[in-house]
């Protein structure tokens, strides 16, 4: 009797590592393994604090003891304090005072850097620098010039001759510590202003000032009807994240007034942190932070639906 | 013998390290090495920090239990806390000055045990640190020293233009108006911070005015008592003030006086102190006065300040020997009230004749006591978490900022009645 082998072709498993790479080469996987970290990211730093702060916001919340939902309490009651009042009034002051001096000014500066300077990559390089100091060792330094015993503002405007002795008492007195933060905000916003319209300035193509300037358009006239129109995207998106920083400014108010002279230069942050940290109650400091929320929600979805529409 | 190789002697060592740890729930490094971590403020006597240091590295040395001490600057201890609470975590011991205990009266331990023994050694705590530290019955934390205000002024110009040293608040408006036209200047601040409280207290008090009755709850700060007192502090700022006051910080009275701007303050003895240390021109001509009077007697602030120990730590026992350690020997008590230069003083009734007092003659106004009621703020109200609140709050503050800069007295103690109500509601 004849035997004959017969061979048997055995189906091996593929390695791990292949079907790992196999695994890895479907779009359907790697996407999620891709964004999955910043996801988590988000959930743990952005996510739990908001919802954390949320819950605070709807309830009795006292540092250390047990709390209870109170519904809407805490943001009818706000209004009842006259330092929430004057913080409402003052963030709206000194964010529309700063971003209004911040667009102008970075749009004029910008334009300066777009010139043919001398050293133009240390200027531009400079003028970030306001922006990358840390912005609470930065306003160390503006204190020190506001300082009423040491002020070198008052001290050079009365060796001018622009000051009458004393000079004014920059964080002593309202309206001049509102004017002390608003200019420390935008000496330290203008940077992101202007190089983010440079960046604009430099994309717009060069045949259309040509063009402009064939048909006998000026330089106000080259700004008006080729600049503007062609830097508005980029301009609302500038305007959007500095009006959400601006709001949210803690630091330089912090730092210069501690929100003195009589509140007068709290906004919701600051005025939030004394609440709800330094006399324990973070329910009521919850709702402070979180009471334009919805305002800014809308004034987000608008100016993105803005930006889209120019996009397309 | 069977050979092992490099990769199964990590895997067996590590999975075997690994379900220790697991078993035992504790890190091999904190099994082995005892560690506490204490969170103090920036004092104001820098050298008293300093001494702390080295008093924890010989406190390691005697103990074998490491410590690690953070300062952070006094404006910013109730934020911390809070975050600290919040969180239940961070270190294991706090400083804590006012009423602190009682507003984290949960969150400490009982320290009965450790003030007894204090108590048995040097006499009874204060009764301002007893007030602050002892909430409804029980130590929450122990006493450690307390910061008495007095009348700073500079000698010099009260020699030079014949002032006569101030026994009341309206001796001090008349030399105040002195001191302006000669360029120096009373410096009390009138801002949101806790040096305005412990001058506008004790002159609220020697006027007779209060904010919060003896009953913890009625409201009084809006009373004919309260109104003088902001008539007086109308009258210093438009004649013997400046403007600047309103914008200082704790800091900035001191800073006046030591740079020869001011010619009084109301700030315990740390002006000198540092100008004294810094060897600053202005030191020889600093001195001290019992603080001014008023109607209804002359009050003091008295800032107490202990050591608290939260109950989330989980080194309370080695925490209790660190606070036994420094305040229970009497030398090294004694070492540790030195460094501060008279700027902290012994807490305690037997050490109240302190030899530190004696190291300068300048410090002659700390001894001489006698008529003086110390509070702490908020008195006669109980202390309590909500008088904390008011303090916390600037509300005081801010009423005599608001008084003095165009509001009217009658609108300005309104606001102030609302705003503390609403605390005491809340």
């Amino acid at each position: 009797m004849a035997i004959s082998t017969v061979d048997i072709a055995v189906a091996r498993r593929p390695s791990l590592r292949a079907r790992i790479s196999e695994l890895l080469d479907r779009e359907e996987w790697l996407g999620p393994i891709f964004v999955s970290p910043a996801l988590v990211l988000l959930l743990l730093l952005v996510a739990y604090p908001f919802c954390m702060a949320l819950y605070f916001s709807v309830s009795n919340a006292f540092i250390g003891r047990p709390s209870h939902l109170i519904g809407l309490r805490n943001f009818i009651n706000l209004w009842q304090s006259d330092a929430f009042r004057q913080t409402f009034q003052n963030a709206f002051v000194f964010c529309g005072a700063a971003v209004a001096a911040k667009l102008v000014l970075g749009i004029s500066l910008a334009l300066l850097l777009d010139q043919q300077l001398w050293f133009k990559r240390l200027i531009r390089g400079a003028v970030l620098l306001p922006w990358v100091i840390p912005t609470a060792l930065s306003t160390l330094g503006w204190w020190w010039m506001f300082n009423s015993l040491y002020s070198v503002v008052n001290w050079t405007g009365l060796a001018l001759g622009i000051m009458d002795p004393p000079g004014p008492n920059w964080l002593g007195q309202k309206y001049y510590a509102m004017a002390a933060v608003i200019i420390v905000n935008i000496w330290r916003g203008l940077p992101f202003f202007a190089i983010t319209i440079l960046a604009g300035l430099v994309a717009i193509p060069k045949e259309l000032y040509e063009a402009a300037e064939a048909d006998g358009a000026g330089p106000v006239a080259r700004f008006w009807y080729v600049t503007l129109p062609l830097l508005k995207g980029v301009l609302a998106i500038v305007v959007l994240f500095s009006t959400i920083f601006t709001f949210s400014e803690f630091n330089i108010v912090f730092v210069l007034t501690h929100g003195g002279p009589i509140n007068s230069t709290h906004l919701f942050a600051t005025l939030a942190r004394q609440v709800g940290l330094e006399t324990g109650r973070i329910g009521e400091g919850a709702a402070i932070s979180l009471y334009l929320f919805p305002v800014l929600m809308i004034v987000v979805w608008a100016q993105l639906r803005f930006v889209r529409k120019q996009a397309y | 013998m069977a050979s092992i190789t490099r990769r199964r002697f990590l895997t067996t060592t590590t999975g075997a390290g690994l379900a220790g740890i697991f078993a035992a729930g504790i890190a091999p490094a904190r099994g082995q090495q005892r560690e506490i971590s204490y969170l103090c403020w920036n004092n104001f006597a820098p050298l008293m920090d300093k001494k702390l240091d080295e008093i924890a590295v010989r406190f390691t040395k005697d103990t074998g239990i490491k410590i690690k001490i953070d300062h952070i600057a006094a404006p910013q201890q109730a934020a911390k806390y809070a975050s600290e609470v919040q969180s239940q975590s961070g270190h294991d011991l706090v400083e804590m000055r006012m009423h602190f205990p009682w507003l984290y009266e949960g969150q400490l331990v009982d320290v009965s045990d450790i003030v007894g023994e204090l108590e048995k050694k040097y006499g009874k705590a204060l009764s301002s640190a007893g007030e602050t530290a002892r909430v409804r019955g029980t130590w929450r934390a122990v006493p450690q020293y307390h910061g008495m205000f007095v009348a700073a002024y500079r000698e010099d110009l009260f020699k030079k233009a014949s002032l006569k040293i101030p026994d009341t608040w309206e001796d001090l408006y008349v030399a105040g108006k002195e001191l302006k036209k000669m360029g120096h200047p009373v410096g009390i601040p009138i801002s949101q911070n806790y040096d305005t409280i412990s001058t506008a207290g004790p002159v609220l008090w020697s006027f007779g005015g209060l904010e919060v009755d003896k009953d913890g709850k009625t409201v009084k700060i809006n009373s004919e008592q309260t109104a003088q007192m902001v008539e007086w502090y109308k009258k210093m700022f438009r004649d013997c003030m400046e403007p600047e006051v309103l914008s200082w910080d704790d800091a900035s009275n001191n800073q006046s006086l030591q740079q020869g701007k001011a010619g009084w303050i109301h700030n315990p003895v740390s002006a000198y102190i540092v100008a004294k240390q810094m060897k600053l021109p202005t030191a020889d001509t600093i001195n001290h006065h019992k603080t001014p009077g008023g109607p209804k007697g002359r009050h003091e602030t008295d800032v107490p300040r202990h050591i608290g120990i939260w109950r989330f730590s989980k080194n309370i026992a080695p925490a209790k020997e660190f606070i036994r350690y420094l305040l229970g020997t009497r030398e090294r008590y004694d070492e540790y009230i030195m460094s501060a230069d008279a700027f902290n003083l012994p807490v305690y009734e037997n050490l109240q004749n302190h030899p530190v007092l004696k190291t300068d003659p300048k410090y002659a106004a700390l001894l001489d006591t006698k008529g003086v009621q110390y509070h702490c703020y908020g008195w006669p109200a109980p202390p309590s978490d909500k008088v904390q609140l008011i303090t916390n709050s600037f509300i005081m503050p801010n009423m005599i900022a608001k008084a003095v800069t165009g509001t009217s007295t009658k609108d300005s103690l309104a606001w102030a009645e609302n705003e503390m109500k609403k605390v005491m509601a809340g």
